[in-house]
């Protein structure tokens, strides 16, 4: 489902040229739960942004369902993104003004597509948030956030999950909780690739990769 | 959840600051409204004024129109004076309804210590002359009785049966003219008759008020006149409103300036409280780039949030003029060369529509750079934690 063929990533900071990926060759299947792991600055972030198509690689080739993405333009990685990608971030990023029903529709605003809102109650009942429907952000613990922005990723219908450090600003409960639904999701047949630097819950994850100076260590 | 409904709960998220930024907005189109409004009226204000007038035009000895023009409006003083023939001459012209002699002249008042400005006039002629005119008391039948502006009346307190002197000569006042709005109200009316005696100019006038029967005439009589007697000119109406127009309309560019000016520099307010509200929002528009929003989905959410908050004050800034406009009609009085009587701003649908559309423009213009700049927002780099 997934292909990636001698990615590199290199970028510049400052006067340095940063080597974050230096030749990745990595086949995700279909429905796999993928946790990835490494020290800061070992280029995992760059890795899921790149499977994410919102960053493209320096060399090599990505394919997405069979399809190279990896010289497509902006407007056509937008698609990808909007059609076959679900992003999940470690600060939840949801907007303050708006309510959790809002925060959760709000990708399908960018997909221009409209869905019942029986679709959206029963996608919040899903990550565990029926009754919080109508809450603002600042209402909520830092693990129902981090539900509203997994049921944000979900209302597109995504194949792909995509959670950068998903339980980095949350308790042990919490992120128990949050790898559960993550789980759940796998279950579901949602391919989910989790970066965390939680060696615990990267073990129960059906399969480990590691990374190190932008190389996959055995 | 549409764009619209996006952009405006932004604006939301900083009460005060979109509050304060639409107040900039809201005062800068009142005063341009207020302005647009207050220049429609002076025309139409204007066009009314000459109405009453009740006259088709004037004939003066030669001169500078403008002086023309404030004579037929204020009653100036023009040290000139026509030919005693010249009157004859225009009663011969078919056509002519009514031709009065008018003469202008300042009196010395030595009884209150100042010089009163006389209007001499065929008082026979007054209802024809000055048909708007609301006169309480009578109209002189007699050479020795006088009409008082209601400005007059009121500084010296004078009332109905009261008596004048000039020179020796003793005046009743007859009548007081109701106020007018206009300068009207500053003169003291005479029968011409007396007005003469006292400047010891027989029959002298400064101008001759003429009506004619048939308006559709006047371009042939003006022309008949100007041809058959030298040394005079004829100002119409029409030429006189002209000449106010333009005295009045440097007065109106500044005016219109000053609220451009007003408008731009709210139009850098909103640019800079939406640029300051985007980087803000870097790692949020970062976010949304990241779940499926294109470079242009950002720029129209930003867009749409200075036109809203633009079009809001704008509206604001409608019913601001409305509420204020008595105020800003007096502030703009104070520095107009000269302003017709009666009230100036008038509430008008189509130019209240078209400054919501101006500000709906100045929106979308204040809003191309912070939209462009938040547009090109990295995901990458806003989304880095």
């Amino acid at each position: 489902m997934i292909e990636l063929k001698d990615i590199t990533k290199v970028y510049i900071r400052g006067s340095e040229e940063v080597n974050a990926l230096r030749g990745i060759n990595l086949n995700i299947q279909q429905g796999e739960f993928i946790s990835v792991t490494g020290a800061s600055g070992s280029g995992k972030t760059t890795l899921l942004h790149i499977i994410g198509c919102l960053d493209k690689p320096s060399n090599g080739i990505i394919k997405i369902d069979g399809i190279e993405v990896e010289n497509m333009s902006e407007s056509e990685l937008v698609r990808i993104r909007r059609q076959k990608i679900g992003f999940v971030f470690q600060q939840f990023y949801l907007i303050p003004g708006l309510n959790v029903y809002e925060n959760v529709t709000l990708p399908l605003l960018f997909n221009r597509r409209h869905k019942d809102k029986n679709d959206i109650a029963s996608l919040l009942e899903l990550v565990g948030l029926k009754e919080r429907i109508h809450h603002n952000p600042n209402q909520l613990s830092g693990g129902e956030m981090q539900r509203v922005a997994i049921a944000r990723a979900l209302v597109n219908n995504p194949e792909i999950l995509l959670a950068d450090e998903p339980t980095g600003n949350l308790d042990t409960e919490n992120s128990e909780k949050i790898f559960d639904l993550l789980k759940s999701l796998h279950k579901r047949g949602l391919t989910v690739i989790m970066i965390t630097h939680n060696p615990e819950l990267a073990s129960r994850a059906e399969k480990t990769i590691k990374l190190k100076d932008g190389r996959l260590q055995p | 959840m549409p764009f619209l409904k996006l952009a405006v709960k932004n604006l939301l998220r900083h009460k005060i600051r979109s509050l304060l930024t639409l107040v900039g907005i809201a005062t800068s189109v009142a005063v341009l409204f207020s302005i647009i409004s207050f220049n429609r009226g002076f025309e139409r204000g204007l066009a009314k004024e000459l109405q009453r007038a009740g006259i088709h035009f004037m004939v003066v000895p030669s001169g500078c129109p403008h002086e023309v023009a404030s004579l037929v409006l204020h009653g100036a003083v023009i040290p000139k004076f026509l030919d005693l023939n010249v009157f004859e001459k225009i009663k011969d012209i078919s056509g002519i309804d009514l031709a009065s002699p008018i003469l202008v002249t300042q009196l010395p008042n030595p009884e209150r210590g100042r010089v009163d400005l006389v209007y001499g006039m065929e008082m026979s002629h007054l209802k024809k002359l000055k048909p708007a005119w609301e006169i309480e008391g009578a109209i002189p039948e007699t050479d020795d009785a006088v009409i008082i502006g209601s400005e007059i009346a009121g500084h010296d307190n004078i009332k109905i049966g009261d008596t004048i002197f000039y020179g020796k000569k003793p005046f009743k006042v007859s009548g007081i003219l109701q106020k007018t709005g206009s300068q009207d109200d500053a003169f003291l009316y005479m029968p011409i008759k007396a007005v003469q005696e006292i400047m010891k100019k027989p029959d002298g006038a400064t101008a001759i008020g003429v009506k004619v029967s048939d308006p559709e005439l006047l371009t042939q009589i003006t022309e008949e006149l100007s041809m058959k007697i030298p040394g005079i000119q004829i100002v119409t109406m029409g030429q006189v409103m002209q000449s106010l127009a333009s005295l009045a309309s440097s007065a109106k560019i500044l005016s219109l300036s000053i609220a451009i000016i007003a408008i731009l520099i709210s139009a850098v307010g909103v640019m800079n409280s939406i640029l300051m509200a985007i980087f803000e929002r870097t790692q949020e528009i970062g976010m949304m780039r990241a779940i499926g929003a294109s470079k242009f989905d950002i720029f129209r959410i930003i867009i749409k949030e200075t036109t809203m908050l633009t079009a809001a004050g704008g509206f604001v800034g409608i019913i601001l003029s409305v509420i204020g406009s008595g105020i800003i009609e007096g502030f703009v009085r104070s520095f107009m060369p000269y302003v017709p009587s009666g009230r100036m701003i008038s509430f008008e649908l189509w130019l209240a529509g078209l400054c919501i559309f101006f500000s709906l423009l100045v929106g979308i213009l204040s809003g191309l750079y912070p939209a462009w700049r938040a547009s090109r927002i990295n995901p990458i780099e806003a989304i880095k934690g």
